[in-house]
């Protein structure tokens, strides 16, 4: 019998490049184009910075940037104490125990995420302003006013905090009720009490989990420009806009988005060392449910509330102030221009969410056809831009454009052609720049359906004379359809919301509702924002409900 | 028809081998089967025949055509092989008479071919129903259809009768192989069950850490097995240690490893009767009843402990075990 023989030749460079070249197909090099595509505005940001800063630069890290990096600092740390306390707190109990509306409550519990954070915002000035709904309500039971002003930095914390929240809830909820059953019934059989066994044993199990959902709020938060704006709190996203729009100096935003972009990784990074040595959760879920204790009495009252006071606050005062506006202004907002806005606003979101499910389909395929495990490895790069913020990608896209533009308005001006901007300031680079933002989005549902597809299913297919294109239309769509469902669902309500990136990159006579919405109340007129944003949350509402239904299922 | 030289896959760049060094040749019309315990590289072996994965080093040829090598690389889909999975891998959203069509798409009277397909394997009016109606046994059977549909000139089975219970297992083993040889297809057959390889397979090819044990006709793997490892996997097997060497009195060759099939050891109840060169006197600490058979537990003069089967009912509490030197099966150290 021969032994070992061409073990050291196996692995020689030599046959490692014989090697590469026989598996270099064109699917590993499709994939490398459009991860390469979708970091090209990152790509942007970072040879922008070798152009040096603005005129501006020195003025603003003397007098702003220090706002900026403490309010950003401020704004997480609250933040993550209140998404913590909302969200954790919530989602034990309606795992742990049965009360009075659970059901119900478990995915109310979900849909303050269907309001975009700044219309949560505009509602709570409306609620706590002079003469406002609180206001009024006071003065009808005949008691003193006591004005909180909330137009300011805790104010947004608040704000942000019960609005995003329902990131945290979902994740440890879900950790709750597939993880722990075993474990729960085994502490209960040491004997140890439901207060230790929630701190000592659930919670340290949770956090992967907890701040997983944690580090996605932050994300949020950073994004935030509507709120913070009309909150008069200065960020890193506002200082981007203002250097954009008022200084109309670019390097300077492109400066701030670079030191946004650290600021986010070291989130990530935190999240990474945060769950470094742990992996708790086990890769098979517990088929035996969990076992709801029944609250009785002062308990149920206590936990009643303690439940519903996040769905209070996040979704159903800031949704009442809305309708009550809404109620006062529906004769003037309500006209043929806001359809015709509404029904943009829907193409916009159909297109971006088809695109940009496209997109995740291709990056998922032909990663995974190209053989290559490097390819796979680098396809997730793609994925990166949903912790990128909006305006951030919105400065890497336009600045180049412009460029582009420029260049391309020289070329055919030589052949007497005048076409205007072509990329910029047009639909395709806002289509572009939501398919950047928001591919995680998609990938992710797609991803985890198409793993549970078993490999030799396509396998077959290929064994069977059906190459890689037919047998994704023949075998692996059909098998996934579900998760690209959801996943053109999830990017559709995304974009329907969102805000400072379509602000930065929208073509001059098209509107969305959250622009228009974000308009209103810049120019004092935040009773007429109502409506477009009733409009928005009641669409992202539907498909929450229905996915949350869905997920229940499963 | 299948030569495999040298062929080497590594799935951590080379710290271990998954397969290491395969050489071997698969005559036309053959039914060769795989053995090997779970992680000795039989699945990846036959994934790197059908081409789902790529060699790290060595070649696979089919009819004198290279399909896998350094520099080369067939497709699966144009390799036209063959295969059966272990779960099957039928496609759940098509009819049984769709799935069976799948490979087939292209072939004139593709409808007539599949329903003989069906016809062949039992399952002639199932064609309608979907994989999820179907018993373990139909959709296996239904998996072989969709695989001998295309004509392929040679038939993988990967593990196909893991997921059946043992009555059921025996039974579909030998109608699966009624119908293959009415195909005459040349089959590949992999298993970690020596009862399947030996009752269907002309050739066995014994896998043990990615490589290549040894490959013969079954009777040859019986009588002179390679290695310990191969004469243990078809029958039970006693290893002579040192220790038992001196109990038995019985000095073998040094820098060998010898063994001896549990049936060829002689129990008696007195050294009188036993007819055997090597012999030692034991006691009986345990016995356990099997069936027909009963299962002892010595301890011999010397102290060593061994486990004997004997058919005698009536077992005293010191007997006689022995053996004889032609019997003992020599094997290079291991």
């Amino acid at each position: 019998m021969q032994q070992g023989g061409n073990n050291n030749e196996a692995f020689s460079l030599k046959t490692r490049i014989k090697r590469l070249k026989r598996d270099v197909n064109k699917w590993s090099v499709f994939t490398l184009a459009i991860v390469f595509f979708l970091a090209l505005p990152i790509i942007f940001i970072g040879v922008e910075l070798f152009s040096g800063p603005g005129e501006t630069w020195g003025h603003i890290v003397e007098y702003l940037l220090p706002d900026y990096i403490w309010n950003s600092l401020y704004l997480v740390f609250i933040c993550s104490i209140l998404v913590l306390i909302f969200g954790v707190s919530s989602a034990w109990f309606v795992s742990r125990y049965d009360f009075l509306f659970r059901k119900q409550m478990e995915w109310l519990l979900i849909l303050p995420l269907a309001i975009p954070s700044y219309i949560v915002g505009y509602a709570y000035a409306g609620i706590f302003d002079y003469g406002g709904s609180l206001d009024l309500l006071l003065r009808q039971l005949g008691l003193e006013f006591i004005r909180i002003d909330i137009m300011n930095r805790a104010g947004l914390a608040f704000v942000l905090s019960i609005s995003l929240f329902p990131y945290v809830y979902v994740s440890a909820r879900a950790f709750f009720l597939n993880q722990a059953n075993n474990l729960l019934e085994a502490s209960k059989m040491l004997g140890v009490g439901e207060r230790k066994t929630f701190f000592k044993l659930m919670l340290p199990l949770a956090r992967p989990a907890i701040v997983a959902g944690l580090v996605l709020v932050l994300m949020e938060v950073l994004n935030d420009y509507g709120a913070a704006k009309y909150y008069g709190v200065n960020t890193f996203t506002t200082g981007i806009f203002r250097s954009w729009f008022s200084l109309e100096e670019p390097q300077t935003a492109v400066y701030l988005s670079a030191l946004l972009i650290c600021f986010i990784f070291a989130l990530i990074l935190f999240e990474k060392w945060q769950v470094r040595k742990i992996k708790f959760t086990s890769s098979k879920t517990n088929s035996t449910q969990i076992q709801r204790n029944e609250a009785k009495g002062a308990v149920q009252w206590m936990i009643f509330l303690v439940v519903f006071l996040p769905i209070l606050l996040g979704f159903i005062l800031p949704v009442a102030q809305l309708i009550y506006w809404a109620v006062i202004t529906a004769s003037t907002v309500f006209d043929m221009e806001f359809v015709m806005i509404s029904l943009q606003s829907f193409a916009i979101a159909i297109a971006s969410a088809i695109i940009t499910v496209l997109f995740a389909l291709i990056l998922i395929y032909f990663s995974k056809w190209s053989t290559l495990s490097t390819i796979k490895n680098i396809s997730r790069i793609g994925v990166l831009g949903y912790a990128i913020p909006g305006a951030v990608i919105a400065i890497g896209i336009m600045i180049p454009t412009l460029a582009l533009d420029k260049w391309l308005i020289n070329m055919l001006g030589k052949f007497g052609i005048d076409t205007g901007l072509i990329i910029n300031g047009t639909l395709l680079a806002l289509l572009y720049a939501y398919a950047v933002r928001f591919l995680a989005v998609a990938y992710n549902p797609i991803d985890s359906t198409a793993l549970k597809v078993d490999n030799s299913i396509p396998d077959s297919s290929k064994v069977l004379g059906v190459g890689n294109i037919r047998t994704f239309f023949k075998i692996d769509f059909p098998l996934i359809k579900t998760g690209v469902f959801s996943a053109v669902i999830l990017v559709f309500i995304d974009v329907m919301k969102e805000l400072p990136l379509t602000l930065i990159l929208k073509p001059y006579h098209i509107d969305t509702l959250a622009v228009k919405a974000f308009e209103y109340a810049s120019d004092e007129m935040v009773m007429e924002a109502s409506i477009p944003s009733l409009f928005i949350i009641f669409t992202a509402m539907i498909p929450v409900i229905f996915l949350n239904k869905l997920l229940i299922k499963k | 028809m299948l030569t495999i030289n040298s062929l080497s896959k590594s799935f951590d760049k080379g710290k271990t081998y998954a397969l290491e060094n395969v050489s071997f040749n698969l005559k036309a019309g053959q039914v060769c089967a795989i053995v090997g315990e779970s992680g000795s590289g039989k699945t990846t072996l036959v994934r790197l025949i059908a081409g789902l994965e790529r060699p790290d080093h060595g070649s696979i040829a089919m009819n004198d055509k290279i399909i896998a090598s350094l520099d080369k690389f067939i497709q699966p889909e144009k390799r036209k092989i063959g295969l059966v999975f272990q779960e099957y891998a039928l496609f759940p959203h098509l009819t049984i008479l769709e799935n069976v069509l799948y490979g087939i798409s292209k072939v004139r009277n593709k409808k007539k071919k599949a329903q003989e397909m069906l016809d062949l394997v039992g399952l002639s009016d199932m064609g309608k129903r979907y994989p999820h109606q179907l018993s373990g046994g139909q959709q296996q059977r239904v998996a072989l259809a969709r695989a001998l549909a295309p004509e392929p000139s040679l038939l993988i089975l990967d593990e196909p009768f893991s997921n059946l219970d043992t009555m059921l297992r025996t039974q579909l083993r030998n109608e699966i192989f009624e119908i293959i040889k009415k195909t005459e297809v040349t089959v590949l057959f992999v298993t970690h069950d020596t009862q399947d390889a030996l009752s269907v397979a002309d050739e066995i090819l014994i896998l043990q850490k990615g490589k290549v044990i040894q490959k013969d006709v079954a009777a040859n793997l019986y009588v002179k097995p390679n290695t310990l490892y191969v004469a243990s996997l078809f029958g039970s097997t006693v290893h002579i240690n040192k220790n038992l060497q001196n109990a038995f009195r019985c000095p073998l060759k040094q820098d060998c490893c010898h063994a001896i099939r549990n049936e060829k050891i002689i129990v008696s109840p007195s050294s009188a009767e036993a007819d055997c060169e090597y012999i030692t006197a034991a006691q009986v600490i345990k016995q356990i009843q099997l069936g027909d058979s009963t299962q002892l537990v010595l301890k011999l003069e010397s102290g060593e402990q061994l486990t004997v089967m004997t058919q005698d009912k009536n077992i005293a509490d010191t007997i006689y075990v022995g053996f004889n030197s032609k019997d003992i099966l020599e094997f290079e150290q291991e």
